[in-house]
């Protein structure tokens, strides 16, 4: 009993370890994230503009709603790292000269903030001094707005506006390449040329209060300076990638707990039934003694309860240990103060709870069967156990199995539940690994999709300012460029009915060979003429169809709203986007040969050369290396994904193993008597081992398939639930996924066969023929 | 692979000339230790010959069983010597006794010990399988007369019918010896006598060499030789001048 108490009890740990872990892991980001919004006043409304002066912000704080608000100074500046040839970009925020911050506090981690008056003094965020291994009093050269800077580091803090601390629009953090910088406002104000002036806005929205009329009230009144369009904290990017991992942890707190716990529930009445038919006569006795049936079922209940506690312990245990490591690796995409790993404690009452209920469900027919019996029909040995013949013999074909397989089928159908519950079993186990295998497929799809097939550039760079076709001509004589492409970037909301969104729509020439748009079979779209073309993500959330009109608000230079009709949707597995042909962007925007940037193709033998010069040129203010977004992202989910995959792959064994182990040990116990008649009439122990395994061996070949199904629809349900606007896996169920789920079982299965087939050894021959029925 | 005897004439038997199946010297049974012994066979001296029935009578505890599951190499003994064939079981492993059990022997006990799941037809044919010269399933149940519930399954037998599948069970690989432990404990006096009937006629027209344990006196009557065991030795050794036919034992 105790092996088989301690595989039920084990299967019934990895349900409630997978819910503890992730109900715990939502408790800590939730816990933590709400209290660091409130405790550091994050902001409810954000607006980027080009550029107001300061005494609009009385304006401002006279909007209806507004319980506070911040005027600030934000850039994009490049840092020039010593031994570090790639650029990197940094984000410069501003710190209020002569008040403290109300809004977007820092956490300083350590050192100070800047002293007022001095100068080149910047606190710098936490992930990118750790990438870097910055402390204070460490300085670096910065290049903002062309103009070179040494920036002495006098503090590193944390800010709940960075909590995801990527580049808008990327996937994943990438802290070697992009930090974020704080700065007295008056220095970088007038280093960014905004001296007496702001180009962000966060506001605190009062209790109560509701965003949008603040959002309309701030996008009124900034619209003569060249509002980019208010937005809340739901379209924040930060939070927002907050709440798609927290969306994803709520699906895997409900979903495999409850797989998990009913198959427990399962085995635990099969092991009961098996113990109360084999002390059919004891209970009689109890029962003839006076002991009321109340009190016998209690005694069987008992091993419901020891399965509930080991249970319950190591699954706590277990989920604990797992949650405090995930937490960790949270904290590489989530920057927090402290993110504390903080155990769920209903979790565990709920675990308590739920695995104490579907054991007690699992032994309450047993215990029923055991009470009911009349002690004197239980004192008489149970009748010899009835059969006929199994399905496939009664349509007539006999000849197509062998003994053994005849006894097997027969078996199953005299106890069909034991059966299916057997076969579920080993189908969760096999649909488990499933799961993570066809995340890794989906990732490193997206990763050739987006980065081989989509974008066959080296380096996307931004320019400070949008430019003319001089500004072009000047990238193109960059040293080792191959081919460059002129995109356009305007700043617009799209709106269909009354769903928007607000983005970047660029225009790329019609004859661009570097950034394609592709459907989903990787072919390339070609590109209408006129009209919009746009990921089929952003069709979908905004309910539009090709042949739509959409309404394009453009929220730069005289901000024209323009209807442009959806030409075609086109497949991308991160962000969203929206493309126009160039001319025709031009065209809307009723400007010349404008620029933002460029694709360029690089002369890899040149790329020094490239680096070198790019870091020389101020009109640059972005530059995307695909090469290193490449590393980075790899680098990031490999980690993660083996972690995953051990997690899984773990639970899948534990399931193939308890569920084989409890089968075949009932199984052992309820035939021995025949196994031990084989063994005398002149079986070898591998012939009878294999009349003893063969319906555990049957279930085990019907369970594959049934798994391969299950776990594609588990894994196409959490593919689903990913699906966010951040990142969106493809489905892909490959060979290697399904052959990796059925190896894991069938190496699992064998080695428990292994185990009990061992026991047929220790069969006393003659005391089970000795023994009565 | 174990010898099998050859069909014997019935005048050849119990001469002194008649190499024996068995060759039994000072075989000796203990089990447990110190404190706990029990010393189930005590030297004993035993031939067996080809196509002999024996009946072996003797009080619960005198080692009876113990004498059969050795000579059944379901055991092994302590001390002494047992041959079979000229083959020594005294020290055989595992894996010979299996194919000596699976060749030369064939077993009933008092409890049927059928598979349930499987049809009369199927428990002997289990055997038939495995075996190296055995009769067709139906034939075996033919010589027990169970031809016509072949495709019974055991709860669906009376517990006669259940005892003369373990019989045809045990025949259908031709064995050398039968082995017989209380085969009619379990059954009334009519039923006992079918199968009685049974292990005679299998005894008769196959020459199989047949022990057959009992508590009851009146089975000696159709044995060859009976034996007598007494704590753990053959206490008296006495052979019939005729064997009396099953049908004709007074009960």
């Amino acid at each position: 009993m105790k092996g088989q108490t301690l595989a039920v009890s084990l299967v019934m740990a990895c349900g409630l370890a997978m819910m503890i872990m992730a109900r715990s892991l939502i408790c800590s980001l939730e816990t933590t994230r709400d209290e660091y919004y409130e405790h550091y006043h994050f902001a409810d409304v954000f607006a980027d503009l080009k550029r107001a002066p300061n005494d609009v912000r009385a304006q401002l704080t006279q909007i209806p709603g507004v319980a506070a608000i911040e005027t600030r100074a934000t850039g994009r500046v490049t840092l020039d790292l010593s031994g570090y040839a790639e650029p990197v970009d940094a984000m410069a925020i501003s710190l209020p000269d002569d008040r403290p911050q109300q809004l977007n506090l820092l956490f300083l981690r350590t050192g100070r903030l800047p002293e007022v008056g001095a100068r080149g003094e910047v606190v710098v965020s936490e992930a990118f001094a750790d990438a870097h291994g910055f402390v204070p009093g460490n300085t670096f050269p910065a290049i903002i707005r062309g103009q070179r800077q040494d920036l002495y580091i006098v503090g590193i803090a944390l800010s709940p506006e960075y909590v995801f601390e990527a580049r808008p629009g990327e996937t994943l953090p990438d802290n070697l390449r992009f930090g974020v910088l704080w700065m007295n406002e008056r220095e970088l104000s007038t280093a960014l040329d905004l001296h007496g002036a702001f180009n962000n806005v966060i506001v605190d929205v009062a209790p109560g209060e509701d965003n949008a009329p603040v959002i309309a009230e701030l996008d009124r009144i900034l619209a003569p300076y060249g509002a980019l369009g208010a937005y809340g904290r739901k379209d924040h990017p930060s939070a927002v990638r907050l709440n798609d991992e927290l969306r994803v942890l709520h699906g895997l707190a409900f979903a495999f707990p409850a797989a998990f716990l009913s198959i427990a529930a399962f085995m635990s009445s099969a092991v009961l039934t098996r113990l109360v038919r084999l002390q059919r006569e004891q209970i009689a006795q109890l029962k003839a003694f006076g002991y009321s049936s109340q009190e016998v079922g209690w005694h069987y209940m008992k091993f419901a309860l020891v399965i509930v506690v080991i249970g319950t312990l190591f699954g706590t245990g277990f989920g604990f240990w797992l949650g405090a490591n995930i937490v960790n690796v949270y904290h590489r995409f989530f920057r927090f103060p402290f993110l504390p790993f903080r155990p769920d404690q209903s979790a565990i009452a709920i675990a308590l709870c739920i695995s104490a209920g579907s054991a007690f469900v699992g032994v309450l027919g047993a215990v029923r069967q055991a009470v009911r019996l009349p002690p004197a029909e239980a004192m008489r040995p149970e009748p010899p156990a009835e059969f006929k013949p199994a399905l496939i013999e009664r349509i007539g074909l006999s000849h197509l199995v062998g003994v053994s397989l005849r006894m097997a089928l027969r078996n199953m159908e005299r106890r069909p539940w034991q059966a299916i519950f057997t076969g579920l079993g080993l189908a969760l186990a096999t649909g488990i690994p499933v799961v993570p295998g066809t995340i890794k497929e989906g990732i490193n799809y997206l990763l050739s999709f987006q980065w081989d097939v989509a974008q066959r550039q080296d380096v996307t760079v931004g320019l400070v300012e949008p430019g003319s076709s001089a500004a072009l001509s000047d990238l193109r004589h960059l040293p080792g460029v191959v081919l460059a492409e002129p995109f356009r970037s305007v700043p617009a909301r799209l709106r269909f009915g009354h769903r928007s969104r607000k983005l970047a729509v660029s225009g790329v020439p019609r004859d661009g060979i570097l950034n394609r748009l592709l459907d989903a079979d990787g072919h390339p779209i070609p590109l209408p003429a006129d009209g919009l073309i746009i990921s089929a993500k952003l069709a979908e959330i905004l309910g539009a169809q090709p042949g739509d009109h959409i309404q394009l608000e453009v929220e730069e230079g005289e901000r024209p709203t323009r209807e442009a009709v959806l030409a075609a949707v086109f497949t991308d597995y991160a962000g969203v986007a929206a493309y126009m042909e160039i001319n025709s962007l031009h065209r809307l925007m009723r400007e010349a040969d404008t620029v933002s940037g460029a694709y360029l193709s690089i002369d890899r033998a040149k790329w020094p050369d490239f680096l070198a010069k790019v870091k020389e040129t101020p009109r640059i203010a972005t530059m995307a290396i695909k090469e290193s977004m490449r590393q980075s992202f790899k680098k990031t989910t490999a980690e993660t994904m083996s972690m995953l995959q051990t997690l899984y792959f773990t639970f899948s064994v534990i399931v193939a193993f308890g569920v084989i182990y409890n089968g075949a040990r009932i199984a052992l116990s309820e035939r021995s008597r025949d196994l031990a008649t084989l063994r005398v009439i002149g079986f070898t122990q591998g012939e009878v081992a294999s009349v003893l395994i063969s319906e555990l061996a049957i279930l085990t070949c019907l369970a594959l398939p049934l798994g391969l199904v299950i776990g594609s629809g588990i894994a196409s349900g959490i593919v689903h639930m990913a699906n966010t606007e951040s990142v969106r896996l493809p489905l892909l169920l490959t060979a290697h996924t399904y052959a990796m789920a059925v190896l894991i079982v069938l190496v699992s299965t064998s080695f428990s066969f292994f185990v009990v087939t061992r026991r047929i050894r220790d069969l006393d021959l003659l005391s089970v023929l000795k023994a009565t029925e | 692979m174990f010898p099998r005897v050859s069909q014997l004439e019935p005048s050849s038997l119990f001469q002194e000339s008649i190499e024996p199946v068995y060759r039994v010297r000072g075989l000796t049974k203990v089990y447990g230790h110190d404190a706990t012994e029990v010393r189930a066979l005590t030297g004993v001296d035993l031939d067996l010959f080809p196509g002999e029935l024996v009946v072996l009578l003797g009080p619960s505890g005198s080692g009876k069983s113990t004498l059969l599951n050795n000579l059944g190499g379901l055991d092994i003994p302590t001390a002494g010597t047992l041959t079979y064939q000229n083959q020594d079981l005294t020290n055989a492993d595992e894996k010979t006794l299996t194919t000596f059990r699976r060749d030369a022997v064939g077993f009933v006990f008092q409890f049927y010990n059928l598979i349930p799941s499987l049809t009369a037809r199927e428990n002997v044919a289990l055997i038939t399988e495995i075996a190296q010269d055995p009769m067709a399933p139906e034939d075996a149940l033919g010589l027990v007369d169970l031809a016509d519930r072949m495709d019974h399954f055991p709860s669906q037998l009376s517990g006669g019918q259940q005892q003369r599948v373990a019989i045809a069970r045990a025949i259908a690989k031709r064995p050398a010896v039968l082995l017989c432990d209380e085969p009619t404990g379990a059954l009334d006096v009519r039923t006992g006598i079918t199968v009685l009937e049974a292990i005679e006629r299998v005894n008769v027209e196959l020459g199989t060499l047949t022990a057959i344990i009992t508590h009851n006196a009146v089975l000696a009557g159709m044995a060859d030789r009976v034996l007598v065991m007494s704590d753990g030795r053959i206490a008296e050794e006495r052979r019939n001048a005729t064997r009396v036919p099953v049908s004709d034992l007074e009960w």
